[in-house]
């Protein structure tokens, strides 16, 4: 097999794994604070995808100013379940675990009867591809991959640098001890459960040109979100970045051996194995 | 002599008498299934046939119903979403003839879906007319199904050999399909096509239907080198990524859509540049050349009602109302064994034209409808109809 075929396969698979993974730490950073498994996480997704059909591809406003306004719109949406939803949930995984399931259904729902259920193509916000030795990868995708990786970045720094940020670790580690310190948990709470809902929404809102949006969208992005924060370890943050790299490498790379179906499976055959081998995940805390 | 309360009685008594025989035909309901997969990837299979029933059950009503024997039928739709998944077609499919007693489900697309629903249809005496190109969904064991679209089958041999005699330089060609029944039954009749043309196989591949992505898949295909991608029967979104990415990753050949039923769609998904140059055999271009004053009407109808442009699903669906209406009338009676007599004897006039029920050297019975297929090709942004071949089977009856 050619080098060029295998490593353009990688940057295949790397290249859609940045932006799951992007969703996956909006996963974990909502656990991690909350304690609460939001498996309505890709509907956050999918409203940042239809904030950038109507900003961008209906109302013609520029690319970026839409990404900053789907996060922000996301993020206010992820504040408001917050408030209206799960802050009488903190703590409790089952409950909140069912509700966020009926807050899926309620959303998709929504959806499908306000923007109507056929896909609805989002004009590319950036045109032409770039190769380089052999490799060829679209300058729409390069700019997908560079902004998920400022965002990831974004995050690191906002959570090791600010008073906020550091709060937000410290409910992570022991919500009890951190209100003893002064942390406002309803504060940090709430910021915590929007930006986690804010970095879907730009997940969906840089995808959106690429995919095209429809009301179920959010369904596959969750799907691998869950795969990558149990395989790199619930709750961390560099966990959810590691497996989220394997989880690109492998179902590219696959894809060069196996069928469809078979590189589908690929993902669940690592949470299997992971759960026997290392249940806390690659990089979870004991 | 009669009183005047007796005579007020009587024409009282006769008034009456003379209104009530001037009822004449009872009138009843006819209540019609329609199953699809009314979202996800393949929902614009689903609306088009839910939108085509609409429009045939609306001019039968405002006509004043359908009048069979000597009763007069309103129409009444009831449409379930299956989500092209099978399991939910049983269910759907359970609650149409248990629940709300339909004896005709006419309309379904995706082949998994329809081999679910037959499991129900075909032991109940169930009228079940679809799109779906499952090639087992058509058996001497199912008499009561119909297909009422052109299928691989039928489609896949006159369209290689037109692009055979026509682009000569086209040798090697990929297909890709979704990896289900629908999909592995057009990359077998597509791949058969080529082979029996001499044509080379350059690939036989499947992805996962709701897929975006398909760098992956597409990688592994352009390897391979072909002078033409077929998106055989990805439905019109997926297909639409497929060029569009296929495109972006450096593909330049010809691109064929087998189960192309929407060209106009797979513009506003790929992007006009993306889809240039698609052929497909299979949809009906409501404003082209070769179509009938009624197909252009029903055209019409379709775009003021809905906003879009009909593909050959929803006229396919209208067309199957028409047939089955028409054979319920010359039946006399609305019990499915007395039409099925009809159906299996008589022509029927419908948009196609006059209407061929045939396919039995393919299924092993007569029970797919017949016409004239046009092939199409993008060109700027239009859908432009350039060839009408008539099908194999057509040609023979």
């Amino acid at each position: 097999m050619p080098i060029e075929l295998f490593v353009q396969a990688l940057l295949n698979g790397f290249g859609l794994a940045v932006v799951y993974i992007l969703v996956a730490l909006g996963l974990t950073l909502i656990f991690s604070i909350l304690e609460i498994i939001n498996f309505a996480h890709g509907e956050f997704y999918m409203l940042g995808g239809f904030v950038t059909y109507y900003a961008f591809g209906v109302g013609g406003l520029p690319y970026l100013a839409t990404l900053v306004l789907a996060v922000l719109a996301v993020g206010a949406a992820g504040i408001l379940a917050e408030r209206l939803v799960f802050r009488h949930l903190r703590g409790k995984t089952l409950n909140a675990f069912i509700v966020s399931l009926g807050l899926l259904w309620v959303l998709q729902a929504s959806a499908q009867l306000s923007f109507g259920v056929l896909d609805k193509s989002v004009p590319s916000a950036i045109g032409g591809v770039v190769r380089v030795a052999g490799l060829v990868v679209s300058r729409e995708r390069l700019m997908v991959i560079l902004i998920s990786a400022a965002l990831i970045g974004g995050l690191y720094a906002f959570l090791k640098l600010t008073r906020t940020g550091q709060a937000m670790r410290a409910m992570a580690q022991d919500a009890d001890a951190a209100a003893l310190q002064g942390v406002d948990i309803e504060l940090v709470s709430m910021l915590g459960f929007g930006i986690g809902c804010a970095l879907a929404g730009a997940a969906g809102a840089l995808l959106a040109p690429v995919f095209a949006v429809s009301p179920t969208m959010g369904a596959l992005p969750v799907i691998k979100a869950f795969i990558i924060i149990i395989v790199g370890g619930m709750g961390s943050l560099p966990g959810a970045v590691l497996g989220g790299l394997l989880l690109g490498a492998v179902e590219g790379v696959g894809t060069l051996f196996m069928s469809s179906a078979a590189v589908n499976m690929l993902g669940f055959l690592m949470v299997i194995a992971i759960l026997l081998v290392r249940p806390r995940g690659l990089l979870g805390a004991p | 002599m009669i009183g005047q309360r007796s005579l007020a009685a009587l024409a009282l008594f006769a008034l009456t008498g003379s209104l009530a025989g001037g009822a004449g035909a009872a009138e009843k309901t006819l209540a019609i299934g329609v199953l699809g997969p009314l979202s996800g990837g393949a929902a614009s299979y689903g609306v088009e046939l839910v939108r085509g029933a609409e429009i045939k059950v609306d001019e039968i009503n405002r006509a004043g119903g359908l009048r069979v024997g000597g009763d007069v039928y309103k129409i009444k739709l009831i449409s379930y979403d299956h989500k092209a998944q099978a399991a939910e077609a049983a269910t759907a499919t359970n609650k149409l003839v248990f629940q709300d007693k339909v004896k005709y489900i006419m309309g379904n697309a995706v082949g998994a879906t329809c081999n679910a629903a037959q499991t129900i249809t075909e032991p109940n005496k169930v009228m079940f007319s679809f799109v779906c190109w499952g090639t087992s969904n058509l058996s001497p064991e199912k008499p009561y199904s119909f297909r009422s679209m052109l299928s691989q089958w039928e489609l896949a041999e006159p369209f290689y050999r037109w692009v055979k005699e026509t682009h000569p330089a086209i040798k090697r060609v990929a297909a890709i399909s979704p990896n289900d029944t629908s999909g592995k039954d057009t990359n077998t009749a597509v791949v058969k096509a080529l082979k029996a043309l001499g044509f080379e196989v350059a690939a036989d591949e499947y992805y996962e239907r709701g897929t975006k992505d398909f760098y992956p898949i597409l990688t592994k295909i352009l390897a391979q080198k072909p002078d033409m991608i077929d998106v055989a029967a990805a439905p019109a979104g997926e297909a639409g990524l497929i060029l569009k990415q296929a495109m972006e990753l450096g593909f330049k050949g010809a691109k064929g859509w087998t189960a192309g039923t929407n060209p106009f769609t797979i513009i506003s998904v790929a992007g006009p540049e993306a889809a240039e140059g698609v052929w497909s055999p299979c949809n009906i271009n409501v404003k082209g050349d070769h179509v009938s004053a009624a197909v252009r009407k029903f055209g019409e109808t379709y775009e003021k009602q809905y906003g879009e442009v009909p593909g050959v699903i929803a006229v396919a669906n209208y067309a199957a109302f028409d047939v089955f209406t028409q054979a319920m009338q010359r039946a006399g009676s609305v019990d499915t064994d007395k039409v099925l007599e009809v159906m299996t004897r008589e022509r029927f006039e419908t948009v196609w034209g006059p209407l061929v029920i045939g396919g039995k050297e393919t299924y092993g019975i007569d029970r797919q409808f017949l016409y004239p297929l046009v092939i199409s090709e993008v060109r700027g942004g239009k859908v432009v109809d350039v060839a009408q071949v008539v099908p194999a089977a057509l040609r023979k009856k």
